[in-house]
Protein backbone atom coordinates (compact mmCIF):
# COMPACT_ATOMS: atom_id res chain seq x y z
CA UNK A 1 0.00 0.00 0.00
CA UNK A 2 0.94 3.47 -0.60
CA UNK A 3 1.27 6.37 1.56
CA UNK A 4 -1.43 8.21 -0.62
CA UNK A 5 -3.41 5.31 0.35
CA UNK A 6 -2.95 5.10 3.69
CA UNK A 7 -3.48 8.78 3.86
CA UNK A 8 -6.72 8.59 2.24
CA UNK A 9 -7.91 6.11 4.38
CA UNK A 10 -6.72 7.14 7.83
CA UNK A 11 -9.84 8.42 9.10
CA UNK A 12 -11.90 5.41 8.42
CA UNK A 13 -8.51 3.51 10.05
CA UNK A 14 -9.08 5.81 13.41
CA UNK A 15 -12.52 5.40 13.52
CA UNK A 16 -12.24 1.92 12.87
CA UNK A 17 -14.61 1.68 9.87
CA UNK A 18 -12.29 -0.57 7.73
CA UNK A 19 -12.23 -4.58 6.89
CA UNK A 20 -9.47 -7.11 8.64
CA UNK A 21 -7.75 -6.68 5.60
CA UNK A 22 -7.55 -3.08 5.13
CA UNK A 23 -6.84 -2.80 8.52
CA UNK A 24 -3.61 -5.09 8.11
CA UNK A 25 -2.24 -3.84 5.20
CA UNK A 26 -2.35 -0.06 7.04
CA UNK A 27 -0.79 -1.45 10.06
CA UNK A 28 2.00 -3.21 8.29
CA UNK A 29 2.93 0.20 5.81
CA UNK A 30 2.95 2.10 9.09
CA UNK A 31 5.53 -0.56 10.37
CA UNK A 32 7.86 1.29 8.02
CA UNK A 33 6.88 4.31 7.33
CA UNK A 34 7.30 6.81 10.17
CA UNK A 35 5.86 9.67 8.53
CA UNK A 36 2.31 8.19 7.74
CA UNK A 37 2.75 7.17 11.33
CA UNK A 38 2.67 10.80 12.39
CA UNK A 39 0.26 11.58 10.12
CA UNK A 40 -2.13 9.31 11.56
CA UNK A 41 -1.25 9.98 15.27
CA UNK A 42 -1.87 13.66 14.51
CA UNK A 43 -5.14 13.15 13.05
CA UNK A 44 -5.78 11.14 16.00
CA UNK A 45 -5.27 14.03 17.97
CA UNK A 46 -7.37 16.41 15.91
CA UNK A 47 -10.53 14.10 15.93
CA UNK A 48 -10.06 13.87 19.65
CA UNK A 49 -10.72 17.64 19.99
CA UNK A 50 -13.55 17.42 18.09
CA UNK A 51 -14.93 14.30 20.65
CA UNK A 52 -14.33 16.81 23.17
CA UNK A 53 -15.95 19.85 21.93
CA UNK A 54 -20.06 20.01 23.84
CA UNK A 55 -22.81 20.69 23.27
CA UNK A 56 -23.66 24.62 22.64
CA UNK A 57 -27.43 25.25 24.22
CA UNK A 58 -28.81 28.62 22.93
CA UNK A 59 -30.90 30.83 25.19
CA UNK A 60 -34.73 30.47 25.70
CA UNK A 61 -35.20 33.25 22.67
CA UNK A 62 -35.04 30.98 19.70
CA UNK A 63 -38.09 29.04 21.28
CA UNK A 64 -40.08 31.77 22.27
CA UNK A 65 -39.37 33.31 18.67
CA UNK A 66 -40.24 29.92 17.28
CA UNK A 67 -43.59 29.44 18.81
CA UNK A 68 -44.05 33.00 18.29
CA UNK A 69 -43.24 32.38 14.60
CA UNK A 70 -45.09 29.16 14.11
CA UNK A 71 -48.23 30.69 15.61
CA UNK A 72 -48.31 33.74 13.44
CA UNK A 73 -47.99 31.32 10.31
CA UNK A 74 -50.92 29.25 11.89
CA UNK A 75 -53.09 32.77 11.84
CA UNK A 76 -51.89 33.61 8.15
CA UNK A 77 -52.24 30.18 6.93
CA UNK A 78 -56.44 29.79 8.51
CA UNK A 79 -56.69 32.78 7.05
CA UNK A 80 -55.53 31.50 3.61
CA UNK A 81 -57.71 28.72 4.13
CA UNK A 82 -61.22 31.18 5.05
CA UNK A 83 -60.47 33.14 1.84
CA UNK A 84 -60.42 30.48 -0.31
CA UNK A 85 -63.55 28.72 1.70
CA UNK A 86 -64.74 32.14 0.57
CA UNK A 87 -63.93 31.89 -2.97
CA UNK A 88 -65.37 29.01 -3.76
CA UNK A 89 -68.90 30.03 -2.12
CA UNK A 90 -68.84 32.58 -4.69
CA UNK A 91 -68.73 30.83 -7.94
CA UNK A 92 -72.63 30.88 -9.92
CA UNK A 93 -73.04 27.04 -9.30
CA UNK A 94 -72.33 26.79 -5.82
CA UNK A 95 -74.52 29.86 -4.92
CA UNK A 96 -77.63 28.25 -3.39
CA UNK A 97 -80.07 30.42 -6.13
CA UNK A 98 -78.00 29.22 -9.10
CA UNK A 99 -77.89 25.64 -8.00
CA UNK A 100 -81.79 25.76 -7.53
CA UNK A 101 -81.49 27.68 -11.39
CA UNK A 102 -79.79 25.11 -12.19
CA UNK A 103 -81.36 22.23 -11.52
CA UNK A 104 -84.45 23.42 -13.05
CA UNK A 105 -82.67 24.33 -15.80
CA UNK A 106 -81.29 20.86 -16.11
CA UNK A 107 -85.00 18.86 -15.19
CA UNK A 108 -86.31 20.95 -18.05
CA UNK A 109 -83.47 19.88 -20.70
CA UNK A 110 -84.38 16.76 -19.64
CA UNK A 111 -88.30 16.77 -20.30
CA UNK A 112 -87.29 18.28 -23.70
CA UNK A 113 -85.03 15.38 -24.73
CA UNK A 114 -87.09 13.19 -23.55
CA UNK A 115 -89.94 15.19 -25.54
CA UNK A 116 -87.91 15.14 -28.76
CA UNK A 117 -86.67 11.07 -28.21
CA UNK A 118 -90.36 10.52 -27.83
CA UNK A 119 -91.58 12.31 -30.64
CA UNK A 120 -89.07 12.85 -32.75
CA UNK A 121 -87.89 16.27 -34.41
CA UNK A 122 -90.39 18.11 -36.51
CA UNK A 123 -93.80 16.62 -34.85
CA UNK A 124 -95.77 19.50 -32.82
CA UNK A 125 -96.44 18.59 -29.22
CA UNK A 126 -99.84 18.20 -28.47
CA UNK A 127 -101.51 20.87 -26.05
CA UNK A 128 -101.16 18.33 -23.64
CA UNK A 129 -97.82 17.66 -23.54
CA UNK A 130 -97.14 21.67 -22.80
CA UNK A 131 -99.49 21.69 -20.71
CA UNK A 132 -97.92 18.88 -18.83
CA UNK A 133 -94.55 21.18 -19.48
CA UNK A 134 -95.74 24.01 -18.03
CA UNK A 135 -96.91 22.92 -15.07
CA UNK A 136 -93.56 20.56 -14.41
CA UNK A 137 -91.53 24.26 -14.82
CA UNK A 138 -94.52 25.05 -11.96
CA UNK A 139 -93.99 22.35 -9.62
CA UNK A 140 -90.20 23.12 -10.12
CA UNK A 141 -90.38 27.05 -9.23
CA UNK A 142 -91.92 26.12 -6.39
CA UNK A 143 -89.49 23.66 -5.01
CA UNK A 144 -87.26 26.34 -5.69
CA UNK A 145 -89.52 29.36 -3.86
CA UNK A 146 -89.78 26.74 -0.43
CA UNK A 147 -85.59 25.94 -0.70
CA UNK A 148 -85.02 29.47 -0.86
CA UNK A 149 -87.41 31.16 1.25
CA UNK A 150 -85.24 28.99 4.30
CA UNK A 151 -81.96 30.52 3.14
CA UNK A 152 -80.13 32.65 6.10
CA UNK A 153 -79.40 35.50 3.14
CA UNK A 154 -82.30 38.16 2.52
CA UNK A 155 -81.16 38.71 -1.10
CA UNK A 156 -82.19 34.76 -1.72
CA UNK A 157 -85.68 34.81 0.04
CA UNK A 158 -85.95 37.80 -2.57
CA UNK A 159 -85.08 35.97 -5.16
CA UNK A 160 -87.54 33.30 -3.77
CA UNK A 161 -90.33 35.53 -3.76
CA UNK A 162 -89.96 36.77 -7.13
CA UNK A 163 -90.26 33.26 -8.91
CA UNK A 164 -93.91 33.34 -7.86
CA UNK A 165 -94.24 36.49 -9.81
CA UNK A 166 -93.24 34.39 -12.88
CA UNK A 167 -95.98 31.70 -12.19
CA UNK A 168 -99.01 32.44 -13.80
CA UNK A 169 -101.53 30.82 -11.29
CA UNK A 170 -100.11 30.06 -7.97
CA UNK A 171 -101.94 27.83 -5.90
CA UNK A 172 -103.08 28.43 -2.57
CA UNK A 173 -100.03 26.63 0.10
CA UNK A 174 -97.59 29.04 -1.87
CA UNK A 175 -99.54 32.17 -1.48
CA UNK A 176 -99.85 31.24 1.82
CA UNK A 177 -96.42 30.98 2.04
CA UNK A 178 -96.03 34.77 0.64
CA UNK A 179 -98.60 36.05 3.00
CA UNK A 180 -96.57 34.99 5.79
CA UNK A 181 -93.05 35.88 4.70
CA UNK A 182 -95.09 39.55 4.31
CA UNK A 183 -96.34 39.56 8.34
CA UNK A 184 -93.52 37.54 9.57
CA UNK A 185 -90.01 38.00 7.76
CA UNK A 186 -87.19 39.58 10.02
CA UNK A 187 -85.83 41.37 6.78
CA UNK A 188 -87.78 44.66 5.42
CA UNK A 189 -87.16 44.03 2.25
CA UNK A 190 -88.06 40.41 1.88
CA UNK A 191 -91.37 41.79 3.28
CA UNK A 192 -91.68 44.40 0.41
CA UNK A 193 -90.52 41.57 -2.12
CA UNK A 194 -93.17 40.04 -0.96
CA UNK A 195 -96.39 42.29 -1.18
CA UNK A 196 -94.97 43.00 -4.47
CA UNK A 197 -95.56 39.71 -5.07
CA UNK A 198 -99.11 39.21 -3.67
CA UNK A 199 -100.07 42.35 -5.33
CA UNK A 200 -99.78 40.73 -8.54
CA UNK A 201 -102.35 38.33 -7.44
CA UNK A 202 -104.57 40.84 -5.53
CA UNK A 203 -107.41 40.11 -7.82
CA UNK A 204 -108.11 37.46 -5.74
CA UNK A 205 -109.94 38.55 -2.61
CA UNK A 206 -108.23 36.22 -0.18
CA UNK A 207 -104.76 37.71 -1.37
CA UNK A 208 -106.87 41.20 -0.75
CA UNK A 209 -108.25 40.77 2.06
CA UNK A 210 -104.89 39.17 4.02
CA UNK A 211 -103.31 42.43 2.54
CA UNK A 212 -105.72 44.67 3.76
CA UNK A 213 -104.78 42.47 7.42
CA UNK A 214 -101.23 43.09 6.95
CA UNK A 215 -101.17 46.65 6.81
CA UNK A 216 -102.79 46.74 10.46
CA UNK A 217 -99.78 44.62 11.55
CA UNK A 218 -97.27 46.33 9.58
CA UNK A 219 -95.40 49.09 11.42
CA UNK A 220 -92.15 50.03 9.18
CA UNK A 221 -92.98 52.63 7.36
CA UNK A 222 -92.01 52.24 3.84
CA UNK A 223 -94.22 48.58 4.07
CA UNK A 224 -97.21 50.78 5.08
CA UNK A 225 -96.86 53.10 2.24
CA UNK A 226 -96.25 50.11 -0.18
CA UNK A 227 -99.36 47.98 0.75
CA UNK A 228 -101.45 51.47 1.17
CA UNK A 229 -100.22 51.89 -2.64
CA UNK A 230 -101.48 48.63 -3.79
CA UNK A 231 -104.89 48.59 -1.98
CA UNK A 232 -105.59 52.39 -3.46
CA UNK A 233 -104.82 51.10 -6.58
CA UNK A 234 -107.36 48.27 -6.58
CA UNK A 235 -109.70 50.54 -4.49
CA UNK A 236 -109.83 48.31 -2.19
CA UNK A 237 -112.45 49.66 0.32
CA UNK A 238 -112.06 47.14 3.02
CA UNK A 239 -108.79 48.99 3.24
CA UNK A 240 -110.34 52.11 5.05
CA UNK A 241 -110.46 51.05 8.39
CA UNK A 242 -107.06 50.08 8.98
CA UNK A 243 -105.81 53.13 7.31
CA UNK A 244 -108.10 55.22 9.29
CA UNK A 245 -105.99 53.27 12.33
CA UNK A 246 -102.62 55.00 10.50
CA UNK A 247 -103.77 58.15 10.35
CA UNK A 248 -104.74 57.99 14.34
CA UNK A 249 -101.92 56.32 15.38
CA UNK A 250 -99.87 59.25 17.48
CA UNK A 251 -96.94 56.83 16.18
CA UNK A 252 -97.31 57.13 12.28
CA UNK A 253 -94.16 58.88 10.38
CA UNK A 254 -96.38 62.13 9.26
CA UNK A 255 -94.74 61.03 5.59
CA UNK A 256 -96.91 57.81 5.96
CA UNK A 257 -100.01 59.65 7.80
CA UNK A 258 -99.61 62.20 4.46
CA UNK A 259 -100.22 59.22 1.65
CA UNK A 260 -102.37 57.68 3.86
CA UNK A 261 -104.68 60.99 3.91
CA UNK A 262 -104.16 61.26 0.33
CA UNK A 263 -105.33 57.28 -0.32
CA UNK A 264 -108.89 58.18 1.26
CA UNK A 265 -109.85 60.84 -1.32
CA UNK A 266 -109.72 57.90 -3.56
CA UNK A 267 -111.09 55.35 -1.53
CA UNK A 268 -114.23 57.00 0.04
CA UNK B 1 -45.41 3.59 22.24
CA UNK B 2 -43.33 4.59 19.19
CA UNK B 3 -43.02 8.13 18.28
CA UNK B 4 -44.33 9.68 15.25
CA UNK B 5 -41.53 9.65 12.54
CA UNK B 6 -40.32 12.82 11.02
CA UNK B 7 -41.37 11.99 7.59
CA UNK B 8 -44.87 11.18 8.92
CA UNK B 9 -44.60 14.87 10.80
CA UNK B 10 -43.44 16.50 8.05
CA UNK B 11 -46.25 15.21 5.77
CA UNK B 12 -49.32 16.39 8.29
CA UNK B 13 -47.31 19.90 7.97
CA UNK B 14 -47.32 20.09 4.07
CA UNK B 15 -51.28 18.97 4.47
CA UNK B 16 -51.92 21.89 6.82
CA UNK B 17 -51.43 20.79 10.00
CA UNK B 18 -47.99 23.18 11.23
CA UNK B 19 -48.82 22.67 14.88
CA UNK B 20 -46.89 19.77 14.20
CA UNK B 21 -43.72 21.85 13.27
CA UNK B 22 -43.41 22.39 16.92
CA UNK B 23 -42.24 18.65 17.26
CA UNK B 24 -39.45 18.69 14.58
CA UNK B 25 -38.15 22.14 16.32
CA UNK B 26 -37.81 20.25 19.77
CA UNK B 27 -36.44 17.08 17.91
CA UNK B 28 -33.66 19.32 15.55
CA UNK B 29 -33.03 22.98 16.90
CA UNK B 30 -30.35 21.70 19.22
CA UNK B 31 -28.54 19.90 16.52
CA UNK B 32 -29.17 22.35 14.29
CA UNK B 33 -28.18 25.26 16.53
CA UNK B 34 -24.59 23.64 17.13
CA UNK B 35 -24.19 22.56 13.22
CA UNK B 36 -24.49 26.46 12.67
CA UNK B 37 -22.28 27.13 15.70
CA UNK B 38 -19.54 25.16 14.43
CA UNK B 39 -19.78 27.08 11.33
CA UNK B 40 -19.99 30.68 12.58
CA UNK B 41 -18.99 30.55 16.13
CA UNK B 42 -20.75 33.44 16.44
CA UNK B 43 -23.97 32.62 18.96
CA UNK B 44 -26.49 35.45 17.68
CA UNK B 45 -26.07 34.15 13.44
CA UNK B 46 -26.77 30.53 15.19
CA UNK B 47 -29.38 31.91 16.64
CA UNK B 48 -30.61 33.76 13.68
CA UNK B 49 -29.91 31.09 11.08
CA UNK B 50 -31.73 28.49 13.59
CA UNK B 51 -34.99 30.56 13.83
CA UNK B 52 -34.75 31.18 9.90
CA UNK B 53 -34.13 27.27 8.85
CA UNK B 54 -37.68 26.67 11.10
CA UNK B 55 -39.11 29.40 8.95
CA UNK B 56 -38.52 28.33 5.93
CA UNK B 57 -39.30 24.68 6.74
CA UNK B 58 -42.53 25.99 6.50
CA UNK B 59 -43.03 28.57 4.06
CA UNK B 60 -41.08 25.74 1.99
CA UNK B 61 -43.02 22.88 3.25
CA UNK B 62 -44.62 21.79 -0.20
CA UNK B 63 -41.15 20.61 -1.28
CA UNK B 64 -40.33 18.94 0.73
CA UNK B 65 -40.00 15.12 -0.98
CA UNK B 66 -40.73 12.09 0.96
CA UNK B 67 -38.04 10.31 -1.36
CA UNK B 68 -35.20 12.76 1.50
CA UNK B 69 -35.23 11.73 5.09
CA UNK B 70 -36.54 14.91 7.08
CA UNK B 71 -33.02 14.78 8.64
CA UNK B 72 -31.03 15.09 5.12
CA UNK B 73 -33.85 18.21 4.36
CA UNK B 74 -33.48 19.99 7.36
CA UNK B 75 -29.52 19.71 6.89
CA UNK B 76 -29.22 20.69 3.01
CA UNK B 77 -31.17 24.03 3.97
CA UNK B 78 -29.02 24.78 6.99
CA UNK B 79 -26.30 24.43 4.11
CA UNK B 80 -28.23 26.66 1.56
CA UNK B 81 -28.76 29.35 5.06
CA UNK B 82 -25.01 29.26 5.62
CA UNK B 83 -23.97 29.81 2.18
CA UNK B 84 -26.50 32.62 1.70
CA UNK B 85 -24.90 34.04 5.24
CA UNK B 86 -21.20 33.63 3.99
CA UNK B 87 -22.00 35.00 0.28
CA UNK B 88 -24.13 38.04 2.14
CA UNK B 89 -21.73 38.76 4.83
CA UNK B 90 -18.59 38.06 3.21
CA UNK B 91 -17.55 37.19 6.30
CA UNK B 92 -14.99 33.94 5.87
CA UNK B 93 -12.35 36.27 6.45
CA UNK B 94 -13.68 37.72 9.84
CA UNK B 95 -14.49 34.54 11.49
CA UNK B 96 -12.00 34.57 13.52
CA UNK B 97 -12.47 38.30 15.26
CA UNK B 98 -15.83 37.41 15.66
CA UNK B 99 -14.96 33.72 17.52
CA UNK B 100 -13.18 36.13 19.75
CA UNK B 101 -16.65 37.70 21.37
CA UNK B 102 -18.69 35.40 21.38
CA UNK B 103 -16.30 32.29 22.45
CA UNK B 104 -18.19 29.42 24.62
CA UNK B 105 -16.05 28.83 27.71
CA UNK B 106 -14.51 24.91 27.07
CA UNK B 107 -14.48 23.28 30.40
CA UNK B 108 -13.20 20.06 31.29
CA UNK B 109 -10.10 21.37 32.66
CA UNK B 110 -8.81 18.48 34.87
CA UNK B 111 -8.44 15.93 31.89
CA UNK B 112 -5.91 18.17 30.30
CA UNK B 113 -8.41 19.94 27.92
CA UNK B 114 -7.00 23.27 27.60
CA UNK B 115 -8.72 26.13 26.17
CA UNK B 116 -5.39 26.99 24.20
CA UNK B 117 -5.62 23.86 22.59
CA UNK B 118 -9.23 24.55 21.36
CA UNK B 119 -8.81 28.06 20.11
CA UNK B 120 -5.85 26.61 18.09
CA UNK B 121 -8.36 23.94 16.46
CA UNK B 122 -10.97 26.46 16.02
CA UNK B 123 -8.41 28.75 14.32
CA UNK B 124 -7.06 26.00 11.76
CA UNK B 125 -10.75 25.17 11.18
CA UNK B 126 -11.47 28.88 9.80
CA UNK B 127 -9.17 28.23 7.08
CA UNK B 128 -11.07 25.62 5.60
CA UNK B 129 -13.02 26.08 2.80
CA UNK B 130 -16.97 26.03 3.63
CA UNK B 131 -17.67 22.78 1.85
CA UNK B 132 -14.59 21.02 4.17
CA UNK B 133 -15.81 22.97 7.16
CA UNK B 134 -19.72 21.60 6.66
CA UNK B 135 -18.42 17.87 6.01
CA UNK B 136 -16.34 18.45 9.36
CA UNK B 137 -18.98 19.37 11.16
CA UNK B 138 -21.77 17.44 9.39
CA UNK B 139 -19.36 13.79 10.60
CA UNK B 140 -17.78 15.33 13.80
CA UNK B 141 -19.86 17.11 15.27
CA UNK B 142 -22.97 15.71 14.10
CA UNK B 143 -21.90 12.03 13.89
CA UNK B 144 -23.24 11.13 10.42
CA UNK B 145 -22.15 8.59 7.95
CA UNK B 146 -21.09 9.57 4.83
CA UNK B 147 -23.93 8.31 3.16
CA UNK B 148 -26.11 10.82 4.89
CA UNK B 149 -23.54 13.37 4.49
CA UNK B 150 -23.88 12.23 0.47
CA UNK B 151 -27.58 12.48 0.73
CA UNK B 152 -27.11 16.16 2.45
CA UNK B 153 -24.35 17.70 -0.08
CA UNK B 154 -24.95 15.84 -3.13
CA UNK B 155 -21.83 14.14 -3.51
CA UNK B 156 -20.59 10.89 -3.71
CA UNK B 157 -19.23 9.21 -0.73
CA UNK B 158 -16.10 8.55 -2.19
CA UNK B 159 -15.56 12.48 -3.04
CA UNK B 160 -16.92 13.37 0.59
CA UNK B 161 -13.96 10.92 1.90
CA UNK B 162 -11.21 12.78 -0.08
CA UNK B 163 -12.67 16.37 1.14
CA UNK B 164 -12.64 14.52 4.61
CA UNK B 165 -8.92 13.38 4.42
CA UNK B 166 -7.76 17.00 2.67
CA UNK B 167 -9.53 18.58 5.52
CA UNK B 168 -7.63 16.45 8.00
CA UNK B 169 -4.03 16.62 6.45
CA UNK B 170 -4.84 20.61 6.00
CA UNK B 171 -5.78 21.55 9.67
CA UNK B 172 -2.85 19.00 10.66
CA UNK B 173 -0.42 21.02 8.83
CA UNK B 174 -1.95 25.09 10.52
CA UNK B 175 -2.66 22.88 14.00
CA UNK B 176 0.64 21.05 14.38
CA UNK B 177 2.82 24.17 12.70
CA UNK B 178 1.22 26.80 15.72
CA UNK B 179 3.29 25.10 18.60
Amino acid sequence: MKCEEVELKMVDYLDNNLDSDSRQEIEKHLETCERCLDGLNESQQILNHFHKNEIVKPDDSLRINFYHMLHSEMKKSEEKVKIIEYKTQKPWYINSNYRVAAGIALLLCGTFIGLILHRGFGNSYTSDELKNLQSEVSALKKTAMFTMLKEESSSDRIQAVRYVEDIDNPDQNMIEVLIKTLNSDKNVNVRIAAAYALSKFSDRQAVCDSLVKSLSLQSDPILQVTLINILVERKEKSALRPIQEIISNKGTLKEVRAVAENSLRVLI
Amino acid sequence: MSETSDEILMENVKSGNLEEMSVLFERYHLRVYNFFFRLTYDLDVSNDLTQNLFYRMIKYKNSYKSEYSVKSWIFQIARNLHADYCKEEKRSGELFLKSEKNFVEPSDESEGYHEEDFERLEKAMSNLSIDQKEIIVLSRYQGMKYEEISEITNQSVGAIKVAMYRAIKQLRGIYFKQI
